[in-house]
């Protein structure tokens, strides 16, 4: 990639990101679908205890929404805006420029990046205000955690991006599998609540091992009653994290290339002919 | 100076049905050049294989000197292109779009500049969603010639256009590529519109350019047969001949003088393309 592709992708990133912040409806949904329903959630019950812990569920849950509000980016707006970019031909318009289709990806990133960066902050603001969480103790563990939890996932929903077909199917196949990771991934509930086969299954994913590194930049040790082991496990975060960030990073390329090389303006005739007719 | 595309024998092949089945074509700098044929043709796929979209089965292509499949992006650079579909941007303002893929090129037009030849200047600061069809088609082009192209595509530009935005769009690209010395090549599968717009045109039929030439050219090329009417023993007679004045006169020289219901009629250009098209499908 060149310099120039490098500059026109980060303003075309911060462009797409002030167009959300100016569009009203997207603002609103934002404000309501990520602040406004975790506020009222730690009204409801943000001041109960974590089962065996003095850990409020209010400081426990900031910590998950936080986590899940990275993953959920990701892996699910990500792959979306993909597939929308695809059927409405943006990505075949960047294609027909010199350099445009790395300044597209450099642009997706940033725009992506700082949605992630608003909603944490409101995320975190909320519970700092309404749920009585802690600042963080831990600020370095806060910050590689963040990183490397962005970075597990982010080529990862890339690579999901280019695999679906359209941007109705995306919202249709990725809902159902979000929703389960956010219950059984110990980011609404402790972990330990769970049957010991579905600790397994969500250990597997990086959304737990997101949401540990989280806790244990926030919380007191007396939360580790409540975790697996007893124990914050941080080389294991950081070794599942780094596993999944290369996997994507492998699939995320190869897919990408095939993906933008494959467009084409019949290609996009037959996409939108299909999303007309289903 | 060499041809603007130079196309010799292409092929192409999806699964077992041939598309295209030898296609040649030398399409001059600074021509509108239009490339006709009835839908499914292989118009579409013949222009993405010219803007390096799509690979060839076989056959030799030049587009401004390179092959398209090797294209670099400075070789991209100095295309443009114009598609059927696209709905792209739609959250982008028009100005901030067309000022937005400038800076990919050295040498962009001015947007103001821009905008104003292509008639949206009161919409600069519009969403890109907001236009009309027309509108959308006009920015379309603005974007397809923001970075100064040497070539531009334009695939069936017209579509969905009312008679008077198509004449409007018919002038808008010949000031464009008289004022530049832009070279341009669109597909339609509208005669009226080639004979209108374009310098020399290609009959794309059957996977085979059939007929290339000016419109008079053209015209003499896939020029149908003519049928010649008379009565003659009370009964109505008819040829169909290349020829129909040489008809004509043989049949005065049978009768010795006036032929009785004489009737010439040669098929419009028109009718002539479409029995064309006919033939070859």
């Amino acid at each position: 990639m060149n310099g120039r592709a490098l500059r026109i992708g980060i303003k075309r990133g911060w462009a797409e990101h002030l167009q959300l912040l100016r569009n009203r409806r997207e603002l609103i949904t934002t404000l309501i679908g990520t602040a406004g329903l975790f506020a009222l959630l730690l009204l409801w019950i943000g001041d109960e205890q974590v089962k065996g812990t003095t850990v409020s569920s209010g400081m426990f849950m900031t910590t998950g929404f936080l986590a899940f509000t990275v993953f959920s980016n990701a892996l699910m707006t990500l792959p979306m805006a993909l597939a929308a970019d695809r059927e409405e031909g943006t990505l075949l318009r960047l294609r027909t420029v010199p350099g445009g289709i790395p300044a597209y990806l450099v642009g997706r990133a940033v725009t992506l990046l700082c949605q992630i960066a608003v909603q944490s902050a409101l995320i975190l603001a909320t519970g700092v205000a309404v749920g009585g969480a802690p600042l963080p103790h831990d600020w370095p563990a806060l910050l590689w955690v963040l990183l490397l939890g962005t970075v597990a996932v982010v080529p990862l929903g890339a690579a999901i991006g280019c695999l679906l077909p359209g941007p109705k199917t995306a919202g249709a196949v990725l809902g159902l599998p979000m929703m389960g990771l956010m219950v059984t991934s110990g980011v609404m509930l402790p972990v330990t609540y769970m049957p010991e086969a579905v600790q397994w299954i969500a250990q597997a994913f990086p959304l737990y091992w997101q949401g540990l590194g989280l806790r244990a930049a926030f919380l007191p040790d007396a939360m580790l009653a409540a975790e697996i082991g007893g124990s914050w496990r941080l080389p294991y975060v950081a070794a599942a994290l780094a596993a999944w960030a290369v996997i994507g990073m492998l699939l995320a390329p190869v897919l990408v290339r095939r993906v933008t090389r494959r467009e084409s303006g019949s290609r996009l005739a037959e996409r939108q002919l299909t999303a007309q007719a289903s | 100076m060499s041809a603007a595309v130079s196309v010799r024998g292409l092929r192409m092949t999806y699964g077992t049905a041939e598309v295209l089945r030898g296609v040649d074509l030398e399409i001059r700098r600074g021509e509108i050049f239009t490339l006709l044929g009835p839908n499914g043709a292989g118009k579409t796929t013949t222009i993405e294989i010219l803007e390096g979209f799509r690979n060839r089965s076989a056959g030799e292509v030049s587009v401004l000197g390179s092959d398209p499949e090797k294209g670099s992006d400075a070789w991209r650079a100095r295309l443009g292109i114009v598609l059927q579909n696209w709905r792209d941007h739609n959250k982008w303002g028009v100005r901030e779009i067309v000022a937005h893929l400038g800076e990919f090129y050295d040498d962009a037009r001015d947007p103001d500049d821009l905008l104003a030849a292509v008639g949206l200047t009161g919409q600069a600061g519009q969403q890109v969603g907001r236009l009309s069809g027309g509108q959308r088609r006009r920015l379309d082009v603005a974007l397809g010639i923001v970075g100064r192209p040497e070539l531009l595509f334009l695939d069936e530009p017209t579509t969905g256009f009312d008679p008077e935005a198509r004449q409007e769009f018919h002038l808008l690209l010949n000031r464009l590529a008289s004022d530049d010395g832009m070279t341009v090549l669109l597909t339609t599968h509208d005669l009226v519109e080639a004979e209108k717009l374009a310098h020399r045109t290609a009959i794309l039929a059957g996977g085979r350019i059939t007929a290339c030439g000016t419109p008079a050219e053209l015209a003499r090329a896939v020029q149908a047969p003519s049928r010649v009417r008379w009565l003659e023993d009370g009964r109505e007679q008819a040829v169909t001949t290349d020829d129909p004045s040489r008809a004509a006169w043989e049949l005065h020289e049978r009768f010795g003088g006036p032929v009785p219901g004489l009737e010439i009629r040669r098929p419009s250009l028109e009718e002539s393309y479409l029995e064309l098209i006919g033939r070859a499908a």
